[in-house]
């Protein structure tokens, strides 16, 4: 009998605490609903504006929706400009900067977690610090250097780089924490069956962390896809322009066309879009739930 | 036996000795190909007139000179890009840092959440710009329909947003808020790393979540605020394809940042000497802030401190 009136008494503040909860996250869902639409706005009136006419336009939020939708705007966006030629030319220097990448962080981020070699931790501090040092002063010699070894308008200067770990010191620091995780006995055992650090590398250490060379991939292939100053600054030759390059051609070709603006800059996201959604858990909770510390 | 097993052991080590430099090497080369050669040539050409033709004169202290003393437009450029790192970088930091304590919340759909407000930083920034130019477009954009009751409310004139020189800046950072949730990823990790007792602790002796976020989240948070603040400010430095896209570094100036002087003296006037003056002014600069941001490292808090 106590006994039951006792436990009475001890769920009524626990039930109490769980309805405070309840309603906490009950706040949380509608502050995050409506952040959310915020942030989720301006793609929603990307593509209305794509599917706009020129009239519908100046009536701005008059007609928040297009009328009679106007697909033939993406036609007119592929068209206008060698899109197709574009797109190769970007997809052709996203794949040497990503097999390139993980060919050089890979290893280097092995190196920097599983071996020991004399001046590894200094050198591991300057990898980080190099992460601070602005672009441009790396820029200009650089640009001189390619110049006298003929590569300035060649894509060579926006690939072959990354062979050599450019741009990499973040993903290198990203896969040295996979790296780290992996418990040491896993590769010792294997070097008592005679195997070597690179069959450990390849045969233990790169099946372990696809996850992770997932999201160094994606990384790179946004950062290289997006990226506008290098291909700016490189490719003179508008055979070679990349998609965010020949993106600008539209804003002098269309002035005040913001349909067309809005239906090509819509074409050249949605590569990035689709991945990022269909690799979106390794992306996040990948970067997520390594954590930073060490 | 065990003699061998310990020649063996140490002829391992020997061979990692090597094997590290082995496996380090493409990076190693890349480092000094691509970053400390180019470092060193960039300050040798700081102290030159060069302009891509013929070799290099050593004329000392010039660029820095006439870039400090007789150039009003580096200043100009220079005014602009400080504007827009003391607004932008503690702004990008607030919303950042609140976005992540919101999806730190262990309720139904964070991931959805995450992911939606990550989605922004997946945009290139040229489509980005275009999209803002139309949604700022001071007649027909977005925004200022919007805004049109408030305009009509206090009597004015709609604002011009980047078309406005005392506005332009302002736009673009406000625009650049729209990619905070990038930043989110690192505090979220960095949270992830809190342990949960800390929390449960804390609610057994009444604090609220408020107080829960002031005592325990934020100062456990320290190091990726600090890693985001710098990271920032370099960013920030560094402005320039918005620029370049959006206003042109205009109207009148107000939008050319430090990054597009350099450009422009670098690919319109080939002027690589006073453009690497420049990169190291700002090499300069960048490290003093950052020196100056290292003091605060004091009130960093490191969780543990172990590994």
């Amino acid at each position: 009998m106590q006994m039951s009136e006792i436990k009475k008494e001890d769920k009524m503040p626990i039930l109490s605490l769980k309805q405070k909860r309840r309603i906490k996250n009950g706040v949380i869902h509608l502050v995050l609903i409506s952040l959310s639409f915020i942030f989720m706005f301006p793609f929603i009136w990307m593509l209305f504006t794509a599917l706009k006419t020129p009239a519908e336009l100046l009536a701005g939020i008059g007609t928040l929706l297009p009328n009679d939708p106007q697909w033939s705007n993406f036609r007119v966006a592929v068209t206008t400009v060698p899109f197709f030629l574009y797109l190769r030319n970007s997809l052709i220097i996203v794949f040497f900067a990503v097999v390139g990448t993980l060919f050089s962080a890979t290893l280097s981020a092995y190196a920097f977690a599983k071996l020991t070699w004399p001046g590894r931790d200094t050198l591991f501090v300057i990898m980080l610090a190099t992460m601070m040092i602005p672009g441009q002063v790396i820029l200009i010699p650089s640009y001189i250097l390619y110049n006298q070894i003929g590569w300035l308008g060649t894509r060579l200067p926006l690939t072959v780089p990354y062979f050599f770990g450019g741009g990499a010191a973040f993903y290198i620091f990203l896969l040295r924490q996979f790296y780290k995780g992996i418990p040491r006995e896993l590769g010792e055992s294997a070097i008592v069956d005679g195997a070597g650090h690179f069959k450990i590398f390849i045969y233990i250490m790169l099946p372990l962390t696809k996850p992770a060379l997932l999201t160094v991939s994606l990384l790179t292939f946004m950062f290289v896809w997006n990226d506008y100053f290098g291909p700016l600054i490189y490719l003179s030759n508008p055979d070679h322009w990349t998609l965010a390059l020949g993106l600008r051609g539209f804003q002098t070709q269309f002035t005040g066309r913001y349909d067309l603006m809005m239906a090509a800059a819509i074409l050249v996201m949605l590569p990035t879009l689709i991945l990022f959604f269909a690799a979106q858990k390794y992306f996040i909770e990948g970067i997520t739930f390594t954590g930073i510390k060490g | 036996m065990a003699k061998r097993k310990k020649l063996t052991l140490s002829a391992l080590k020997k061979q990692e000795r090597v094997l590290g430099f082995v496996f380090a090497s493409p990076w190693l080369l890349g480092l000094i190909i691509f970053g400390a050669f180019p470092i060193l040539a960039s300050l040798y050409l700081s102290f030159t007139r060069y302009q891509m033709v013929g070799l290099p004169t050593w004329i000392g202290l010039a660029n820095y000179r006439s870039l400090l003393f007789n150039d009003s437009i580096f200043w100009t450029s220079l005014w602009n890009t400080f504007y827009h790192v003391f607004l932008s970088v503690p702004l990008g930091l607030f919303v950042g840092i609140c976005l992540a304590l919101l999806l730190n919340s262990r309720i139904r759909g964070i991931s959805i959440y995450r992911t939606l407000f990550y989605l922004p930083n997946v945009v290139s920034i040229v489509a980005m710009s275009f999209l803002w130019l139309w949604l700022f477009q001071p007649h027909f954009g977005l925004i200022n329909q919007v805004l049109r009751p408030v305009y009509d409310f206090f009597n004015m004139e709609p604002l011009g947003w980047y078309r406005d020189s005392s506005l332009s800046k302002m736009t673009i950072i406000l625009m650049g808020l729209w990619t905070a949730g990038g930043s989110m990823i690192i505090y979220l990790a960095q949270m992830q790393d809190i342990p949960r007792d800390y929390y449960e602790a804390s609610e057994i002796d009444g604090a609220n979540s408020f107080q829960q976020i002031i005592k325990i989240t934020l100062p456990l948070m320290t190091p990726s605020i600090f890693f985001n603040f710098i990271m920032g400010i370099i960013a920030g430095f560094q402005v320039f394809a918005v620029a370049y896209i959006m206003t042109q570094g205009g109207p009148g100036r107000s939008t050319y940042y430090y990054g597009y002087y350099l450009f422009d003296k670098m690919i319109n006037d080939n002027n690589m000497g006073q453009a690497s003056a420049m990169a190291w002014i700002l090499l300069i600069i960048t490290l003093i802030i950052t020196l100056l941001a290292l003091k605060l490292n004091k009130y960093v808090f490191y969780l543990g401190e172990q590994d």
